[in-house]
């Protein structure tokens, strides 16, 4: 009684390993792991610098306190700059929110094969595929300098984490 | 327009009230007015729209940027709305930006960017530019109507030097007199043009303060004008606003020049009308002139 092949469905977490979600601040990075003493109950806001908002990424790319990170929506405009992005592109989050991430960050894809370029890995990310990708860039208007970038998706609510190292 | 203390606006944003004054001081916004007592005094319409923004928010900037998107869409549609000559939804879109701001930040936030912007758009010589400028007008003379009556015991003459209800400083003219009376001052509006019967008008009103506004009217005119008061009630501070920054000043006569901003030189007038300087008013001066004297026959009948 062998059983004929057959096709079946097959779903995304068949796929890929499933990652737990860690939750972080936009700005400061913190992952909040209980309530502390300035945490509003219910609130998204950070407790911790009160500059952010609690957001969700897989355990592998979420950052950390004090890492340079940027969340980018699907058009690849900047949502969030953590304190660290601040410090290493010399930017304020007021100022670079709504500006494409081109003026923050230049792909530097030419010495870079593996790779993927940046600006797809973002629209890929931020559309929701699972998945850690990486990328090589450098601050717009800076030269010599090269960072590698993980990108995934984050939220809610969905879009890409571009975390610099 | 309702107003939210801080901690009630902290607890609409479900957060604390140091986070919310670190937002002031890092975002500016929302963007709190202060009470009699310089307590902050956010207003509903902005709370509740950074709530909602928060919801959807991606950071705190996000959030923010896209709350001030959705009060800065009051500005539009009253340009679309005066831009078609449409006085019905001009009401309505004032009155949208009332239901989120106060009357003061309303007209500094969405009325007179507004005609700055048909004006941009259009010029001063065009018909939308004079429907915008008529409309205007007429709603901020209506709301200074509308004002409770005066409560402080100050006052000032606005000499209007500006051409007519067409000219481009006229709006901001009508708003600065808006937000003082709104203060509690009693503002008497004349004509710089003319000076017979000025010596009635001024002492019957008795300013602490003078206020030359507008860039239409020439130095001398003006200067006549202002004169003629000085004749009447004696020399007391003078304020300039909106004559235009290009005028050559004589340096060193003490006069304020006021910033062009209506909100900005009410401040200013404010500052001016509670300092000492100003204290000593002729009414202030003759009141207690008058209480010297009866202290002085009181002492003496004591003796």
């Amino acid at each position: 009684m062998n059983a004929r092949p057959a096709l079946r469905l097959v779903t995304p977490a068949e796929l890929e390993p499933v990652v737990p979600s860690v939750a972080f601040c936009s700005h400061c990075g913190t992952r909040p792991s209980a309530p502390s003493k300035h945490t509003t109950p219910g609130s998204r806001v950070c407790g911790e610098c009160g500059l952010g908002l609690i957001l969700e990424a897989g355990e592998d790319i979420a950052p950390r306190a004090g890492d340079a990170f940027l969340v980018l929506d699907r058009v690849l405009s900047v949502c969030a700059v953590s304190r660290g992005a601040e410090r290493l592109l010399a930017t304020s989050e007021p100022d670079a929110v709504n500006r494409h991430v081109s003026e923050l960050l230049m792909p530097a894809d030419a010495e870079e094969k593996r790779g993927e370029s940046l600006s797809v890995a973002v629209a890929w990310a931020a559309r929701g595929d699972g998945g850690t990708r990486t990328a090589t860039v450098r601050p717009a208007n800076t030269f010599g300098i090269r960072l590698t970038a993980r990108i995934a998706g984050c939220g809610p609510p969905q879009a890409a984490l571009l975390v610099l190292e | 327009m309702r107003y939210l203390k801080t901690s009630e606006a902290a607890a609409l944003l479900n957060v604390s009230p140091n986070t919310l004054r670190a937002w002031e001081r890092r975002f500016g916004f929302p963007k709190p007015q202060r009470s009699p007592g310089k307590h902050r005094l956010f207003t509903h319409g902005e709370v509740a729209a950074l709530r909602d923004a928060l919801q959807e928010g991606l950071s705190i900037s996000s959030a923010i940027s896209r709350a001030r998107e959705g009060l800065a869409a009051d500005a539009n549609s009253l340009v679309g709305a005066l831009a078609s000559y449409d006085r019905e939804r001009a009401d309505a879109a004032i009155e949208a930006a009332l239901a989120l701001r106060s009357v003061e930040r309303s007209v500094e936030e969405v009325l007179l960017p507004t005609l700055d912007e048909i004006s941009r758009r259009y010029s001063v010589e065009s018909a939308a530019w004079a429907f915008a400028a008529h409309w205007a007008t007429d709603w901020l003379r209506r709301a200074i109507r509308l004002t409770p009556p005066p409560v402080r015991e100050v006052s000032l003459v606005v000499g209007d030097a500006s051409r007519d209800e067409l000219d481009r400083d006229a709006p901001y003219i009508r708003a600065l007199e808006l937000f003082c009376v709104r203060a509690g001052i009693k503002v008497l509006s004349l004509s710089a043009r003319g000076v017979a019967g000025i010596g009635d008008a001024a002492n019957v009103h008795r300013p602490n303060l003078v206020v030359v506004a507008g860039s239409h009217l020439d130095d001398d005119t003006v200067a006549r004008w202002a004169y003629a008061i000085r004749l009447a009630v004696g020399a007391m501070p003078l304020a300039i606003y909106r004559r235009g920054a290009e005028r050559p000043r004589t340096r060193g006569t003490g006069t304020t020049v006021l910033p062009t901003g209506a909100g900005d030189a009410q401040r200013t007038l404010l500052d001016l009308l509670e300092s000492d300087h100003v204290a000593t008013t002729p009414s202030a001066s003759a009141a207690a002139a008058g209480a010297r004297v009866q202290l002085r026959s009181a002492s003496r009948s004591s003796q």
